[in-house]
């Protein structure tokens, strides 16, 4: 266990360096929820006056679905990385070199979890500015980033399911892409559940998304919702497994 | 499809195993096959006397593998990136940081130690790949067409650290296109094509093996070429000796001791010489006379710019 921790970390101190040199790969997934982030906020804003509309404003509503929406980008890139390693031969170098080959998927995983967990920060950071309030204070927005790691390693799983099989990295990003939206805008994050027509609140209850953000949502505007918090650890955790047994199949077929 | 069929290869420690082939021949199949990265679905190889399939964990501290596509990571530095390999060979602490600067000197990278990769011209990124073969002292090295694309000067660099590292007894897989490279590097060479091994040999078996070889011999006098041709009759081989231009081409059995043995009869005839030349077949001979097509080069040809540093 030692081991595997110690090698996965050489390979997440690589990728780390690589995020620190290409800026560009950490504001790559920011800057669409930014402008999300500051367009939807005015946009909406008047949103807050409809009956059952139960937070201060839209800004707070949508801080947690933006921070979940920047976890999502950030794990969409995550598969085009694993084809730029296999096409450049790194991946072949990692396999040849004496390390447990579990130590490369998972040293790609704490790396995306860390990236997720950056962005989500710097979201916060900015909602601050915006005028955002944090019910939880410094604690909550250390959970939040937490859960933003996990959502981001859950979803990073599918992004290199589709890179393994495809070995395409346009194809990986577009496919990320066209998934973004629609699973977004078919759970809570942008509207509450109240106020979604009856077959789209139906159908958010089994999206994942609607999970990590209601608990997001509680850490900004109301406490410590271990129920929520609980949930969310819950379907994200368990979507987390699905896709890494899914990506380390995937992973085991691409090395043989 | 198979991509490998018939490829039975052997080579002895510390010696340099040539596997010639064109392009398609399958060597990048069997460098991933005997470098663990690929399972073979039949037959078996052992590398360092450990088998592919069943030892490949422990194979795999013991192997080391450079090659035409540089596996180098572009976004970090040539220090950084043989740090990270002795790190992942578990070399003890500290030891990553001193290999990474012995190698950096020796392939005459210190300078561009603390450069991003991605600022090195092609034949530094291949030393630095060779560099990473080399981190944790493997005995067995894969070389998967070192120099391919590169210019000669590189060329020649890179052949010498490998005639270094053989001397100091690495045992070396080369895979190459070029004929002058096995000739030179290698001690046994397998020639394949279309995923089989066609032959086997040292370079001069090889050409032993194809014949081919000849004395070209030019008279002084032209008028006593067809007294030359019998003189010489009895060192030829099947085929009889023929002027050619003027000169007398003698196909030979065995080369050890002809031109001597041809000077000698010629002299005992009382015929002046002019010039006596062995001409020894090529690789290039060998390969065309084994498949009847012509070593296929590839877009390797064009040799890559060498940057400044």
């Amino acid at each position: 266990m030692t081991r595997t921790l110690r090698e996965s970390g050489i390979l997440w101190a690589r990728q780390m360096k690589k995020l620190v040199r290409i800026p560009l790969l950490l504001f790559f997934a920011l800057a669409q929820p930014l402008i999300f982030l500051l367009l939807f906020s005015q946009v909406f804003t008047n949103l807050d006056r409809l009956p059952g509309f139960e937070y201060d404003s839209y800004l707070q509503f949508l801080v947690p679905s933006i921070v979940a929406l920047t976890a999502l980008n950030s794990a969409f890139q995550s598969g085009i990385g694993m084809v730029t390693d296999i096409e450049s031969g790194m991946l072949d170098k990692f396999l040849i070199a004496p390390i447990r080959r579990s130590s490369v998927l998972l040293g790609k995983v704490f790396a995306d979890a860390t990236r997720s967990a950056a962005q989500a920060t710097v979201i916060v950071l900015v909602s601050l500015l915006m005028g955002a309030r944090f019910a939880t204070g410094i604690p909550g927005v250390a959970a939040m980033t937490v859960l933003a790691a996990l959502f981001g390693i859950a979803w990073a799983g599918l992004s290199n399911i589709i890179a393994l099989r495809t070995r395409n990295g346009e194809l990986t990003m577009i496919v990320g892409i066209l998934i973004t939206f629609p699973v977004l805008f078919l759970s809570t994050a942008f509207m509450p559940s109240i106020l979604l027509p009856e077959w789209l609140d139906t159908v958010a209850k089994f999206n994942p998304i609607t999970y990590i953000v209601e608990a997001l949502r509680a850490l900004v505007n109301t406490g410590w919702d271990w129920t929520a918090i609980a949930q969310a650890l819950g379907v994200t955790g368990g979507l987390a497994v699905v896709t890494f047994a899914g990506a380390t199949r995937a992973f085991r077929k691409a090395i043989e | 499809m198979r991509a490998l069929e018939q490829v039975d290869l052997h080579a002895p420690a510390g010696t340099v195993l040539g596997l010639l082939g064109p392009n398609g021949a399958g060597k990048p199949t069997a460098v991933r096959i005997l470098t663990t990265l690929l399972r073979p679905d039949g037959g078996s190889a052992r590398v360092a006397g450990l088998d592919v399939v069943h030892q490949a964990g422990e194979l795999r501290s013991r192997i080391g593998l450079a090659g035409q596509y540089a596996a180098v990571d572009e976004n970090l530095t040539g220090a950084e990136n043989l740090e990270m390999v002795g790190r992942l060979y578990h070399l003890p602490k500290g030891e990553p940081r001193r290999r990474a600067a012995e190698l950096l000197e020796r392939f005459e990278l210190t300078d561009a130690a603390s450069r991003l990769v991605r600022t090195y011209s092609g034949g530094m990124r291949r030393r630095l790949d060779l560099a990473a073969a080399l981190v944790a002292r493997p005995p067995v090295l894969f070389l998967d067409e070192p120099t391919t694309g590169l210019d000669p000067r590189s060329r020649i660099g890179l052949w010498e650290t490998i005639e270094g590292r053989v001397a100091a007894g690495t045992t070396v897989l080369l895979t190459t296109q070029y004929l002058d490279e096995a000739d030179r590097l290698a001690d046994r060479i397998a020639v394949i094509d279309r995923g089989e091994v066609i032959a086997t040999g040292s370079a001069d078996e090889l050409k032993d093996q194809v014949g081919g070889e000849r004395l070209d011999v030019t008279l002084e006098d032209r008028s006593q070429l067809d007294a030359a041709t019998a003189a010489l009759e009895p060192l030829a081989s099947d085929r009889p000796p023929a002027a050619i231009d003027g000169a007398l081409c003698v196909p030979l059995n065995h080369r050890q001791g002809a031109i001597a043995e041809a000077v000698r009869r010629l002299d005992d005839a009382g015929i002046g010489i002019e010039d006596v030349a062995m001409h020894r077949p090529t690789l290039d001979d060998v390969f065309l006379a084994l498949t009847g097509r012509a070593a296929e080069r590839s877009e390797g040809e064009e040799a890559e710019g060498e940057g400044a540093g």
